[in-house]
């Protein structure tokens, strides 16, 4: 199964489940979104439960608020990560406080899902990556799965979950594990086991990092599509790298990321968003809170290029696994 | 036959300006007002466009003598005028108490809504008690419209031990499901597209309560009223659309926020909403119109916007100073006069009130609005001591997570 | 502006590593090509670097007592021209293993106090950091052998160890072995572990030679003071013609035994640093006074530390002596890869049976190690005893053999 198509089931799975359930964004009904991540939902739930809005993020994310409010519980899309800034007051400002301010007496249990990342010649307003605009913000939950059987197991933990959720979709990796080998052919999730997704309803809790390699000698923390650079770079360096595929990002999950650590003395950290203030540096202040003594060496960061998304540079500005490797090398030859 | 403009003519901007400042004498010579009882009362399943005229008139109910004329009458009983009346009063009684608090040092911040309580008060009382209302920080009428204790507004202005909020919001910024009034933001705007999707949720659910949201003149501006007026449009929500026009946003004329659309309510136009504009200090208008718009919303006819003509005699809070941007007298010549004179003076009219009945009611409120001050600074107030601390951990999630846990062992608590 | 990185050389022979001695240079000084930088030490000599090019001093890899792979980066020099940061020298990757230490520590304060998690200005990872604090190291005492002088687990590990093997000791004073001594301590430990070694010891009567020398002195004063040594050393020279396999080199790694035509002899030599061994090479192409002559050259440039590295190897026999100590008997240890060393004692005046009485002769022994897997004792013995007649009747050390 895709990711597309575990997104898909995820939210036919949970609006079967939860009549509350209700699916909107800009062609997202009869259509089905521009990645189909929400096809046939309007045609089997009909259109009082999936429909399509007009192009407003802010009234999009409004509306839901509302919505949770009333006691429904809303999954928007948001067509493209890049576009949620008209939304980001409704988020910011009012989703993720309205169960503090009013001291529970309003919530907004919304799943603002979005695709997320480069990888596809998107330019500057399809490829950025601006989960750390959300994980800065105290009242939201912030997700970003990197494989087909997370993703549906994620979705659905979202919408059941009673608090605002953001959930990003690394978009270059809807249909297959890209590993940042833009040269090479496409793998598709078929050929992936990550790609095999159990039928009906299942949760991959959020605040649980999976670990996508064991090993010994170093850890990567990483999540999204750089699960798969990760991956890739771990092989070409032959480093024994243990790469942790936190998944959720608040909650996060410190145990893990500790526990790995621990373990291998030297960290890794890598997300495709724009390295300052990015959500590495908060994974580089947890590691040094709970595990600086166990440190043998800096932390290293790699990370998109402090610049906007560069159409035609693509991959110069993308954090290959060539640039990947030479961090996790450069981390090990520390003594 | 126009002017060609010559290479020599630069483009000029205009810069609105209010009619009078500070020294000035203030006039509402633009102010477009039609007599009581003039303006038509259409069925509610009006098609927005066969009633474009009404979002440049005035509706109002009460004339100059105190009677109740036209089509618009008629909603209320004498004891419905009775409460209403009173309902105004608390509500002036309370924000007076409460600026003297304020200097008190008991809060920190307070804003009154003197010379506007006719429009949350009479629209409370249209609404049924489930329907919900996403309010502005001036719509204390819609809480004790709907009789809501106030000693609980109090224990949420001293942000005390028994503030529902738990110290978390500025004062004023009340929150209650129970008596139909969304937790208010700060941020305005943001609750009028809220309303919209409340509304939405209830039309999905099958449900029968309607929503009403509320925005003042200044913040009309904000992408949110419009992100509201078209998810309205669109869906036909069950919803009303309050514009409180008071005519001043701190020290900004209702001007910019209008720029030349003749009045706010013809802003509708555009969506295909029903628009409405009503003089905001009638009690009476007000409630057949807001009456009128629940229907119709109730109906599923589609929204209402309504203007709400009204003036913000007092500050626009405890933080500002109206005398550096207005003239001073300004609110002496507003020509729609007081809500409440004009209540009493109708009741009177009727032969349903006395000025002996109204001193003493007068006197009630005010005993109540003092013993329910009395009793919440025993709860404790700003000043004296509030709620515990280790509470502001709670809520940010539905269960406290372990980053939060965490902090809070850090905090001490 | 461009960074210009010296790696470090080959300074002796195909050495693999150099000890850093000291660096002449911190990190800002501007250098010159004429600049020494740097002092290393190979297993034969200390060795002086200096700077490749002009400019200023970015970065100095290593810390004095680092044992440095020739062909890691040693300094880093920043150039006001366009050239490209290219590495001058072989590149080789930077293996540098630490030097082992043993720590000096005050007696006079056990260490009670609590444990400095951050010493100021050392430098060591949180985990080095976290283990010394476990183990109550204070970092500050600690020699860091790490890039920028950091401590590091191996000095953690050298640390314990040391503290472990002197634990029984009251108050002792611990002060680390580098630099020469560590190579003296080296190159012993080798050749003591592979090489069996037979002694042998002779006496030797010096009265004749005494005499001999006596007279060559006072004929000769403007000449450098004739001391035994040139005479042991012609005696060498001669006796090995007719036992070659004594004046070799056997690698036993290889099982190759290599006898050398000339007669380079090394000379034992104590230094303020240490013992070191200058050679006089071509001693067979000498006579007393050449020998002499050289032999105080080359050991006064290895006692002021100014011998040249090819001063310092190649010796294919080795002469030891204690001087005016030297004891009767010693046991010499080979400097490998030779097979043999002659060690000379004390002389003495001592009453000796002449058949008929005892007369005071003046007797010197010789204590001779060869390496028992090339020679045999009877070669060993042969070979002293020509030695011995060859200085009891010193006439053909004066005099070349004649020509055929």
């Amino acid at each position: 199964m895709t990711m597309v198509e575990a997104i898909r089931d995820a939210h036919a799975v949970a609006m079967e489940r939860d009549e509350r359930v209700v699916v909107f964004g800009q062609d997202v009904g009869y259509f089905g979104g521009v990645f189909r991540c929400t096809q046939g939902l309007q045609k089997r739930f009909g259109k009082h439960r999936c429909f399509d809005t007009p192009i407003n993020e802010s009234g999009i994310v409004g509306v839901a608020v509302g919505m949770g409010a009333y006691g429904l519980r809303p999954c928007v899309e948001i067509q493209f990560a890049d576009y949620v800034y008209p939304a980001y007051d409704q988020i910011v400002s009012e989703a993720a406080r309205l169960r503090y301010r009013s001291a529970g007496d309003f919530t907004a249990p919304l799943t603002i899902r979005m695709p997320t990342g480069g990888g596809i010649f998107g330019g500057q307003t399809h490829s950025q990556s601006p989960e750390s605009l959300f994980t800065h913000v105290a009242g939201l939950k912030t997700v970003i799965p990197s494989n087909p059987h997370d993703a549906k197991g994620l979705l659905i933990s979202a919408i059941e979950d009673d608090d605002p959720v953001i959930f990003l979709e690394p978009k270059r990796l809807y249909n297959g594990p890209f590993d940042g080998h833009h040269e090479r052919p496409i793998v598709p999730w078929s050929a992936h086991p990550l790609g095999e997704v159990p039928d009906g309803h299942y949760t991959t809790p959020l605040g649980v990092a999976r670990i996508h390699r064991a090993g010994d000698d170093l850890t990567v923390l990483t999540y999204g599509t750089m699960v798969h650079v990760a991956q890739a770079a771990a092989e070409e360096t032959g480093i024994d790298a243990e790469i942790i595929d936190l998944r959720s990002l608040v909650p996060l999950d410190v145990d893990a990321i500790v526990a790995s650590v621990r373990k291998t003395g030297r960290c890794v950290v890598a997300h495709e968003a724009t390295l300052t203030s990015g959500f590495g540096a908060e994974l580089c202040a947890v590691v040094q809170e709970h595990v600086l003594w166990s440190l043998e060496a800096p932390i290293a960061r790699v990370a998109g290029w402090d610049t906007p998304y560069p159409h035609a540079h693509e991959w110069s500005y993308f954090p290959g696994p060539a640039r990947l490797g030479a961090a996790m090398r450069a981390t090990m030859a520390v003594k | 036959m126009d002017r060609e403009p010559t290479e020599v003519d630069s483009l000029r901007l205009r810069i609105p300006e209010p009619k009078a400042r500070p020294g000035e004498k203030p006039v509402f010579r633009d102010l477009l007002i039609d007599r009581a009882g003039e303006v038509r009362r259409p069925p509610i399943d009006v098609k927005p466009v066969d009633i474009v005229d009404l979002g440049a008139e005035m509706i109002r109910v009460l004339d100059i003598h105190g009677e109740a004329v036209g089509p618009w009458a008629g909603t209320l009983d004498a004891e419905q005028l009775r409460r209403g009346l009173r309902d105004m009063l608390t509500v002036r009684i309370f924000d007076a108490r409460m600026l003297q608090s304020h200097r008190q040092g008991n809060t920190s911040f307070y804003m009154q809504s003197l010379g506007e309580e006719a429009v949350a008060c009479a629209h409370r009382r249209a609404l049924r008690p489930d329907d919900m209302c996403f309010p502005t920080y001036r719509q204390q009428g819609l809480l004790i419209a709907a009789d809501y204790p106030l000693v609980t507004m109090i224990n949420q202005i001293y942000s005390n031990s028994h503030d529902p909020l738990k110290g978390r919001q500025l004062p004023v910024m009340y929150s209650s499901r129970d008596a139909g009034f969304f937790s208010i933001s700060g941020n305005l705007g943001t609750q009028f597209v809220q309303a919209v999707g409340w509304a939405m949720a209830s039309a999905l659910s099958s449900d029968t309560h309607i929503a009403s949201g509320w925005i003042g003149d200044g913040a009309t501006a904000e992408s949110d009223f419009h992100s509201a007026m078209v998810f309205a449009s669109t869906y036909h929500a069950p919803v009303i659309l309050n514009i409180v026009n008071n005519q001043w946003a701190i020290s900004t004329f209702q001007g910019f926020a209008r720029g030349d659309s003749p009045t706010f309510a013809t802003r509708g136009h555009g969506f295909g909403i029903a628009s409405l504009r009503v003089d905001g200090n009638d009690y009476l208008a007000v409630h057949a119109v807001s009456a009128w718009a629940a229907q119709r919303a109730r109906a599923s006819h589609g929204p209402t916007l309504i203007e709400w003509v009204t003036y913000r005699v007092g500050a626009h809070s405890t933080s500002d100073d109206p005398s550096a941007y207005r003239p001073q007298d300004e609110p002496y010549i507003w020509p729609l006069g007081d809500p409440i004179d004009r209540l009493k003076n109708h009741l009177i009219h009727i032969g349903e009130w006395t000025e002996e009945q109204h001193q003493e009611c007068v006197a009630e409120v005010e005993a109540a609005v003092r013993g329910a001050a009395t009793e919440a600074e025993q709860f404790g107030t700003l000043r004296s001591g509030h709620s515990a601390p280790a509470s502001m951990f709670d809520d940010v999630y539905a269960t406290l997570p372990d980053h939060l846990r965490r902090q809070r062992e850090q905090a001490g608590f | 502006m461009s960074i210009h990185i010296l790696r470090l050389p080959d300074v002796g022979e195909g050495v693999a590593e150099a000890e850093l001695v000291a660096w002449h240079v911190a990190a800002g000084d501007t250098v010159t090509s004429d600049t020494v930088v740097a002092e290393v030490l190979t297993d034969k000599a200390t060795v002086e670097i200096y700077a490749p090019v002009a400019g200023v001093v970015a970065t100095l890899h290593g810390e004095p007592g680092d044992v440095l792979a020739i062909g890691s980066d040693f300094i880093a020099i920043e150039t006001g021209d366009g050239t490209g940061p290219a590495p001058v020298g072989p590149a080789v990757p930077a293996v540098v293993h630490e030097v082992p230490t043993i720590e000096c520590e005050s007696p006079a304060e056990p260490s009670q106090a609590a444990p400095a998690l951050s010493t100021p200005g050392t430098l060591a990872s949180p985990a080095v950091r976290e283990r010394a604090s476990r183990l109550g190291l204070s970092l500050g005492d600690i020699h860091g052998s790490g890039p920028d002088g950091r401590v590091t687990h191996d000095d953690l590990d050298r640390r314990i160890q040391s503290m472990s093997a002197i634990a029984s000791a009251a108050e002792p004073t611990r002060v680390p072995i580098i630099g020469l001594r560590r190579k003296i301590a080296d190159r012993l430990t080798v050749a003591n572990s592979r090489i069996p070694h037979i002694t042998y010891v002779d006496e030797v009567d010096m009265t004749q030679l005494e005499e001999v020398r006596r007279s060559l002195t006072t004929a000769y004063p403007e000449q450098p003071r004739l001391t035994v040594l040139p005479f042991v050393m012609r005696a060498i020279v001669l006796a090995v013609a007719d036992r070659p396999q004594v004046n070799a080199t056997f690698d036993d790694d290889e099982q190759v035994l290599t006898t050398y035509g000339a007669v380079h002899i090394g000379i034992a030599t104590q230094t303020p640093n240490g013992l070191i061994v200058p050679v006089v090479r071509d001693a067979q192409s000498m006579d007393l006074w050449q020998t002499a002559a050289e032999l105080s050259r080359v050991t006064g440039a290895a006692r002021d530390g100014t011998a040249a590295r090819d001063q310092l190897s190649g010796s294919s026999i080795t002469i030891t002596s204690l001087g005016a100590l030297g004891g009767l008997v010693t046991t010499p240890i080979i400097n490998r890869p030779e097979v043999a060393i002659i060690g000379i004692n004390k002389m003495q005046v001592r009453p000796m049976w002449d058949g008929t009485r005892f007369v005071p002769r003046t007797m010197m022994n010789l204590s001779s190690s060869f390496d028992h897997r090339i020679v045999d004792g009877w070669e060993a013995a042969t070979f002293v005893q020509r030695i011995k007649t060859l200085l009891e009747q010193p006439a053909q050390l004066l005099i070349p053999p004649p020509r055929p």
